[in-house]
């Protein structure tokens, strides 16, 4: 995926000449305008958590005449449970899910990457079969399981599944990469009368750690932005997510509050928004793989 | 552990099961014993957590349920009334086939044009890229779709840059007539993701090629529809599979921008909203479970038909 080291369709097309000197500031100008109205609602939202009550409606204005950061406070304390209750809660459940995700989803991936054992490719086969399976389907037999456990309204609907590995999509991911693996390398393993948990745990892991923080990324991107799971079983407030509190300050401020609203949409991405800055290349090769690789 | 190996096709096979004989039956146990062992946690949630619930939740469609008397079986009922007598089935149905109609073509036809674009070997190809995917990596949150609301509220940005140019726009959210559109609006802002994978197609399409095509005096449009388009059709096919499902199951935006209603007058009631509302608005349980089993079904065809057709317009290399 590096992008100094692949030539270019263009590159074998055209030597530079001044009508391709035109057509490269043309499509810069196109490009540019493009990014202009694609990050204009990220902007407009970010301005208008500073701006002036009366100043966020009626001006297309990206440029606040004065910062009042007062929003934030007013926001961060809430209606009736703080915000940092809020992303207390998603914190904790979408670490939860990370580790679930990543220890449950590897151990499958390996033996199914890896081990040969019996009914290999039909388990293979039906585990492939719930990536296409819409979640609507389990989803009311699951609320009543949870109901009869007496989980629901609390975090153990929204995190144990991820610990039994539902999310076939990162087992997925993850059989691809050690695939790409040497096997050489568990062989000489093995020879040396190591254990298959040995080999998972000495040999595929050490080595897979891309794969594993990319599967640990999104297990914590989807999470994080979870709307569903928690409109469903958490329905105390001291329980509420950053996207259930969103929703639920918009229905209690109403129209009153915009700058605070917009103060805690704009926190509220901020996780997601320094996982970009920070793993940016892990996102796009994840995505890549997984659509090139089937 | 020695016989594990000794079978796993195209691979050099190295017997070492010489130096640990053992009986049939325990061997087979003592081979197959740590692969199960590893895969524990998925059997639990597979049979616990998707394919028992999938198998009960075809049980309650047959059923009346409300979670307070035990269900009782009723036949075909359910989906008799869904087939005959639901004005909601039919309009959420309308409006979630518009929406997956609109908005996934568009997506697509965005993300390959940036895709191509981007590919022409330009200066800031990582910047640009960064910002065209932002969007589809913040999307999904309720944040987006709350801010969405004030775009095209009846005094927000949108509205506002019309009069400049001295258009009156109508009430985008509150307009049946519009308020669909704002959100295939904000599907086809979403469009990174697709484009992420596009690109990644094109760098795939080996250089000799091109350069093959240009000797021979091929124009650039002919390039295209004769090597660029035909190698990316694997990677259109997957795209618009992935981005069809989505747009199936997509559900919060039109939560958040109809405040759970679907309104106004149904124009925003996704198929996924008429279910929840259903199953924990009125927890009407099996009639949910029925509506969810048809959506299986619909997802199911579309899968097979996309798949049937792959043979005709998608070129796979041998």
């Amino acid at each position: 995926m590096s992008d100094a080291t692949f030539a270019t369709a263009a590159d074998a097309i055209e030597p530079p000449t001044e009508r391709s000197r035109l057509l490269s500031i043309a499509i810069h100008t196109a490009l540019i305008a493009a990014s202009i109205v694609m990050l204009y609602p990220l902007i407009w939202m970010l301005a208008g958590s500073v701006k002036d009550q009366n100043e966020i409606f009626g001006t297309a204005s990206l440029v606040p005449s004065h910062f009042d950061f007062s929003s934030y406070i007013r926001g961060w304390e809430g209606t009736q449970v703080s915000f940092g209750k809020f992303f207390w809660n998603s914190l904790v459940i979408a670490v939860l899910s990370v580790i679930g995700n990543v220890m449950s989803c590897s151990l499958a991936a390996f033996a199914f990457a890896r081990l040969k054992f019996w009914g290999r490719n039909f388990w293979f086969a039906l585990m492939l079969g719930t990536l296409m399976l819409p979640y609507h389907v389990t989803l009311i037999p699951q609320y009543i399981l949870f109901l009869e456990l007496g989980w629901v309204k609390t975090f153990l609907p929204l995190v144990v599944p991820k610990f039994l590995a539902v999310d076939a999509f990162f087992i997925f991911l993850m059989v691809q990469f050690f695939r790409g693996i040497p096997r050489e390398l568990d062989e000489a393993a093995m020879m040396d009368g190591c254990s298959a948990w040995r080999i998972y745990w000495k040999v595929m892991l050490p080595l897979s750690l891309p794969v594993l923080a990319t599967a640990a990324i999104f297990s914590f991107l989807w999470t994080w932005d979870d709307f569903f799971g928690p409109l469903i079983y958490l329905s105390d407030i001291n329980t509420y997510t950053v996207q259930l509190g969103l929703r639920s300050f918009v229905d209690s401020t109403g129209s009153s509050d915009w700058s605070g609203l917009f103060a805690m949409s704009s926190l509220s991405l901020v996780p997601v928004f320094l996982i970009f800055l920070f793993f940016q290349r892990l996102l796009i090769e994840g995505i890549a793989t997984a659509g090139l690789k089937r | 552990m020695g016989n594990q190996r000794t079978a796993i096709a195209g691979e050099p096979v190295v017997r070492i099961s010489t130096l640990a004989p053992r009986q049939k039956f325990p061997g087979a146990l003592a081979r197959n014993a740590p692969a199960y062992l590893f895969l524990l946690p998925w059997f639990i949630g597979f049979f616990g957590l998707t394919l028992g619930p999938a198998l009960v939740s075809l049980f309650l469609s047959f059923t009346d349920y409300n979670l307070l008397q035990p269900p009782h079986l009723v036949g075909l009922d359910n989906y008799a009334r869904i087939a005959t007598g639901d004005d909601k089935f039919i309009s959420s149905m309308k409006v979630t086939l518009f929406y997956v109609i609109c908005s996934v073509p568009l997506k697509l036809v965005f993300a390959l044009a940036v895709a191509l674009l981007l590919n022409r070997g330009i200066k800031g190809l990582p910047v640009y890229r960064a910002i065209f995917y932002l969007p589809s990596l913040l999307g999904s949150s309720v944040a987006i779709a709350v801010l969405w609301r004030q775009l095209f509220d009846s005094d927000g940005v949108v509205n506002t840059i019309l009069w400049q140019f001295g258009i009156e726009g109508p009430s985008w959210i509150s307009n049946p007539n519009y308020s669909l559109y704002t959100l295939i609006v904000l599907a086809i802002w979403q469009f990174g993701s697709p484009m992420i994978i596009f690109l990644a197609g094109l760098r795939q399409i080996p250089i000799d090629m091109y350069e093959a095509a240009s000797l021979d005096g091929a124009s650039k449009t002919r390039i295209f529809f004769k090597i660029t388009l035909p190698l990316l059709t694997p990677v259109i096919f997957f795209n618009a599979v992935v981005q069809t499902i989505d747009a199936f199951k997509a559900f919060t935006p039109a939560y958040v921008i109809s405040s759970g209603t679907g309104g106004p007058i149904d124009s925003t009631l996704f198929y996924t909203l008429y279910l929840y509302q259903e199953g924990f608005g009125y927890f009407r349980m099996g009639y949910a479970a029925a509506l969810a089993w048809i959506l299986v079904i619909i997802i199911a065809v579309f899968t097979a038909f996309s798949f049937l057709s792959a043979r005709y317009w998608v070129h796979y290399d041998e």
